[in-house]
């Protein structure tokens, strides 16, 4: 396949039309939605929302793990996705550390410490 | 007819709209330029209630929709590339009107300048090495007597695969320092999964380069060059593309 794509090295002006088509998705998406010129037009998309769209689109062009697999991790350095995992990331764990504080504070209200304590206390309530 | 917003496909460098007639934008809509200073910015107009910030909100979430958006606008801006230096704007960038598009033109003018002179007279190539798809053999599993047999024989075969891509990684780095010989850039882009991209085997490398047109046979010969130097792996060439993943302003 890689030879009858490069047959025909066309000259400038059209070249364009010789490219293989339909180009792959992959390749598509991955240029048109982080490269090219990024600037704010009127009409904002809740930028939580974009973030979950792109997360959720890389997720499906990366393989990440396969990358991590072979040691390939080179695209951590790309400012977008590490800014958006290590967000991700510090959320978690302060999710965690408040439902560990909650469970812990809960735990030692009820008297038992024990989920299942709670649990009968609040039937018997 | 539902409100109308103004679709900014990318800017453009001496477009004239005679050059564009006979380009569709989305939806089958006629293009407009919009000029500001020395730049064109390429748009069409675009129903709110689809390219609103509710209906964006929405379709960006439809893989379907997402793709005919996608395959649309890179139609546009291949268009614009094939006849003028383009820098292409991310996909949905959209303004109420006119006005708003030439006062965004002006407050980024020079760093759009600045993106149009790396990209003039230039386009991309899309180069991704993959390992080559062992036949799948299954006889030899099916004769194996015991369980242990075959998971020794599955493993086995686990490790040659893994060995094999190890290699392949180091042949794509060879392919990647022979390309970067010849091109004005280059810029590695993560493997994509075979999910969306439909390969078959590994993918060890996927890198854009940007090549100068008078270069560009350079690029292909050398790229068929690599093909044949490497036969145990697949070096897929696709191109040229516009250059999007190096027109890009310098604070992002």
């Amino acid at each position: 396949m890689t030879e009858s794509d490069l047959s025909r090295p066309a000259p400038a002006a059209t070249a364009y039309q010789d490219r293989p088509q339909p180009a792959n998705l992959a390749d598509i998406l991955e240029r048109v939605l982080d490269k090219g010129i990024i600037i704010a037009g009127d009409i904002r998309v809740n930028l939580l929302d974009i973030e979950l769209l792109t997360v959720k689109i890389r997720l499906l062009v990366v393989s990440v793990d396969k990358a991590e697999e072979m040691g390939i991790d080179w695209w951590r350095h790309d400012p977008m996705l590490t800014v958006k995992e290590r967000g991700l990331a510090e959320e978690n764990q302060e999710l965690r550390d408040r439902l560990e504080e909650l469970e812990s504070a809960q735990g030692s209200g009820s008297g038992k410490g024990s989920r299942q304590g709670t649990r009968q206390g609040s039937r018997g309530g | 007819m539902a409100e109308q917003g103004r679709y900014l496909y990318a800017v453009c460098r001496g477009l004239t709209p005679a050059a564009v007639d006979g380009i569709v934008g989305l939806g089958g809509r006629r293009l407009d330029l919009v000029a500001e200073d020395d730049l064109v910015g390429l748009v069409s107009p675009v129903d709110l209630d689809e390219y609103g910030e509710e209906g964006l909100r929405r379709n960006l979430e439809r893989l379907e929709w997402l793709e005919e958006a996608a395959r649309g606008h890179d139609a546009v801006v291949q268009a614009a590339a094939a006849i003028a230096p383009t820098a292409p704007t991310r996909l949905a960038t959209i303004f109420y009107d006119d006005d708003a598009v030439r006062q965004r033109l002006r407050e980024q003018h020079d760093a759009i300048v600045a993106a149009l002179d790396r990209v003039e007279d230039h386009e991309e190539w899309s180069v991704k090495v993959l390992t080559r798809t062992v036949d799948a053999s299954p006889e030899p599993v099916a004769v194996l007597a015991s369980g242990a047999e075959y998971l020794r024989a599955k493993r086995a075969e686990q490790e040659a695969r893994l060995a094999g891509d190890r290699d392949a990684h180091v042949v794509a780095e060879q392919v990647h320092e022979a390309l970067v010989a010849v091109v004005a850039a280059s810029r590695r882009l993560p493997p994509q999964d075979p999910r969306l991209a439909g390969h078959e085997g590994t993918m060890v490398h996927n890198a854009a380069y940007l090549v100068h047109r008078e270069r560009s046979e350079e690029f292909v010969a050398l790229v068929q060059g690599q093909t044949e130097a490497h036969p145990d792996v697949v070096v897929d060439a696709r191109g040229p593309w516009p250059p999007y993943s190096f027109a890009m302003l310098d604070d992002t």
